[in-house]
């Protein structure tokens, strides 16, 4: 658990603390006298007075290190005066100039906000957000279909039932990474639809499927990859789901008459209903993280989600900046236990109302 | 009278009979219909692999020739050959290797202890355990990776190969505890009990009688682990930089490189997961079906 939460910690003050510098001044021209006032970085002062004192160097050498007593306008607005050493400010001369800029000073830590605004200003940020959002919506209906019909026929008791199993399960093992290679292979400009179009004669040259100003297609595309990859492990869940389903009920159904429709609709998705919300959450989860198939078959750079966000901003090649990324996995992150509460608090409130029914 | 019952039995069976061969009629297209559906859905999963196994195999001029043919002709392994030579593959293989064989023993070894306290014994906070189990099984990869990166960091283990293999091994632990759980429970009390009555402690009722039998069982649980943490990327991408994992190394140099080193990794990615599946396929159910409960 500590493993965990931990980590966790860490990408809270990742997201919500700046690391900031600040210079103190002093009431005397002393390293560790009382502190006068503070002020940030890049503040101009003006040079009221100076003093030449000694500075021992650790090899036993003495070396000359200017104070200069300053004033300055601090972030409140009020006049402040005080000590500064000269290792702190830049100065032009330091016998002579009368102004001089602070550079350097003392690590801390203040709360911002800086790094949410900068997610979402961000101009690829909406996109990411609905990219991935309509993804879900276009790939877990149809992950759930399919399911429910491969389920279907593996509990139907026809013969080679094992090996079905075998082929269907097959994609549970298979990387996202990999996944969408095989299907850049498949839609890519030389790829197999446009051997196939170009071969049968129905195109003289091939479609270019991916590119800019295709969205639509590469989305196609980005959606069968995941539906391939990603729907095995919802059937392995429903099948699961269905083995406890007492036989009886559906024999009982037979029975009475209904047909195959009536019994998939009335007798075993209602019963299916726990495993189907398992599946459901999961799935989701899952959805917000898609990110190899998005750069395999797109490249990343059009077709963006937030997953590939987190990795752009936090990549030392690209933005270099860890506070954003984890502002975006934070993000990710209250995305998805939203939504797996929403779904929880909608299946419990409908049995609720067919309870007071 | 007689003859008009006659009559009417005689149509009635005649009716019957019809009506049994409609109904076998029906029965043999229903079946049909589902052998068909059961292929359709074969083919909808395996077509693909075949399509990227056939690039692996043609020769790199074949791979970009357009139209390209379905069946490899000349099949030949220069592709691969190509692939597996290009800089830094077979080290970010034995990578992959490395992390995910470290992930599946951290994993197993500290599953096994936890799931059969979870199995075996009742004790307090036991629900609140499975449901914590089960909630840090949905935790997204995502969210972990980047502020563990920075802690791997400020702890100096950064770019280290077992650092990722204990990223791996945290993530997979939950399931592969629950799975040993169910493994373990699914062995009769009675013999550990049995065994008790022999003379043997717990420690050997438990070394000689319960791990002998749920060995399957752990296994497969382990093959999981290994095939989790050798498809994972995202963390392997973010979690190092010199040591790279497969899958990072290909993302990495994804948009640098041409298709017959594209389609080459891609197959060689998922070759392992064919093999897997199929030493597996008898616990899945066991392992996803936990998730219901």
């Amino acid at each position: 658990m500590l493993f965990f939460a931990y980590p966790m910690v860490e990408s809270l003050q990742l997201a919500l603390r700046r690391e900031g510098q600040f210079l103190n001044l002093r009431v005397e021209p002393v390293e560790d006298a009382a502190v006068a006032g503070t002020v940030a970085m890049q503040t101009e002062l003006s040079v009221l007075e100076r003093q030449r004192l000694e500075e021992t160097l650790p090899n036993g050498r003495t070396r000359p290190i200017y104070w200069f007593e300053v004033e300055t306008v601090d972030a409140a607005g009020e006049t402040i005066r005080g000590w500064v050493s000269q290792s702190n400010v830049f100065i032009e001369s330091r016998t002579e100039s009368t102004s001089a800029r602070v550079v350097s000073g003392e690590a801390s830590q203040e709360w911002t906000l800086d790094f949410i605004r900068r997610m979402f200003n961000d101009f690829r940020f909406s996109s990411a957000l609905g990219t991935t959002i309509l993804l879900i919506v276009l790939i877990i209906p149809l992950q759930f279909v399919l399911a429910i019909i491969m389920a279907l026929v593996l509990q139907s008791q026809i013969r080679g039932s094992n090996l079905f199993l075998y082929i269907y399960a097959i994609p549970l093992g298979i990387s996202d990474l990999a996944s969408g290679i095989v299907w850049y292979s498949i839609f890519t400009q030389r790829g197999f639809i446009n051997s196939f179009l170009v071969s049968a004669g129905l195109r003289d040259t091939p479609f270019i499927f991916i590119q800019a100003d295709n969205h639509g297609w590469m989305i196609t595309a980005i959606v069968l990859a995941e539906v391939w990859r990603a729907t095995s492990i919802v059937m392995v869940i429903v099948v699961s789901g269905l083995q406890a389903i007492p036989r009886d009920y559906i024999e009982a159904g037979e029975v009475f008459g209904a047909n195959l429709w009536q019994r998939l609709w009335h007798i075993i998705l209602p019963l299916l209903k726990p495993s189907l919300q398992v599946a459901l959450i999961l799935r989701t989860i899952l959805a917000f993280q898609v990110f190899a198939v998005v750069i395999a078959i797109t490249g990343g750079n059009i077709v963006t989600v937030l997953a590939n966000e987190t990795y752009r901003w936090y990549d030392p090649a690209r933005f270099n900046s860890p506070n954003v990324a984890a502002v975006y996995a934070g993000f990710i992150m209250l995305l998805s236990l939203g939504i797996s509460l929403f779904y929880l608090r909608a299946v419990r409130s409908q049995e609720e109302a067919a309870k007071a029914l | 009278m007689n003859q008009t019952t006659g009559v009417i039995t005689s149509l009635s069976q005649q009716e019957f009979q019809a009506q049994h061969r409609r109904s076998r009629m029906r029965h043999t297209m229903r079946r049909g219909g589902i052998y068909l559906l059961a292929i359709g859905l074969a083919v909808w999963i395996l077509l693909p692999i075949v399509l990227i196994g056939s690039m692996a195999f043609s020769t790199p001029a074949d791979v970009r020739a357009f139209p390209k043919q379905i069946i490899p002709d000349p099949i030949s392994g220069e592709t691969m050959n190509f692939f597996l030579n290009t800089e830094g593959i077979l080290r970010a293989t034995g990578n992959s290797i490395v992390v995910a064989v470290l992930a599946l023993l951290i994993s197993t070894v500290l599953a096994v202890p936890a799931g059969y306290a979870i199995a075996r014994y009742l004790f307090r906070g036991r629900d609140l355990i499975r449901l914590g189990i089960l909630s840090v099984r949905a935790f997204p990869i995502v969210v972990l990776a980047v502020p563990l990166a920075v802690v791997f960091i400020q702890l100096g283990m950064f770019d280290q190969v077992y650092s990722l293999a204990l990223m791996h091994a945290a993530l997979t632990l939950p399931t592969t505890i629950l799975v040993v759980a169910s493994v373990f429970t699914s062995v009769p009390y009675e013999l550990e009990e049995a065994a008790l009555v022999f003379g043997c402690t717990r420690l050997q009722a438990f070394w000689r009688i319960v791990l002998p039998l749920s060995i399957p069982g752990i296994a497969a649980s382990a093959i999981l682990t290994f095939v989790l943490s050798w498809n994972e990327v995202f963390a392997a991408i973010l979690l190092t930089i010199t040591n790279r994992t497969l899958p990072a190394q290909i993302l990495y140099t994804l948009d640098k490189s041409g298709d017959p080193f594209k389609f080459a990794g891609g197959f060689f990615m998922l070759v392992p997961s064919l093999i897997f599946i199929f030493f597996i396929r008898r616990y899945l159910f066991s392992m996803w079906g936990q998730l219901n409960k």
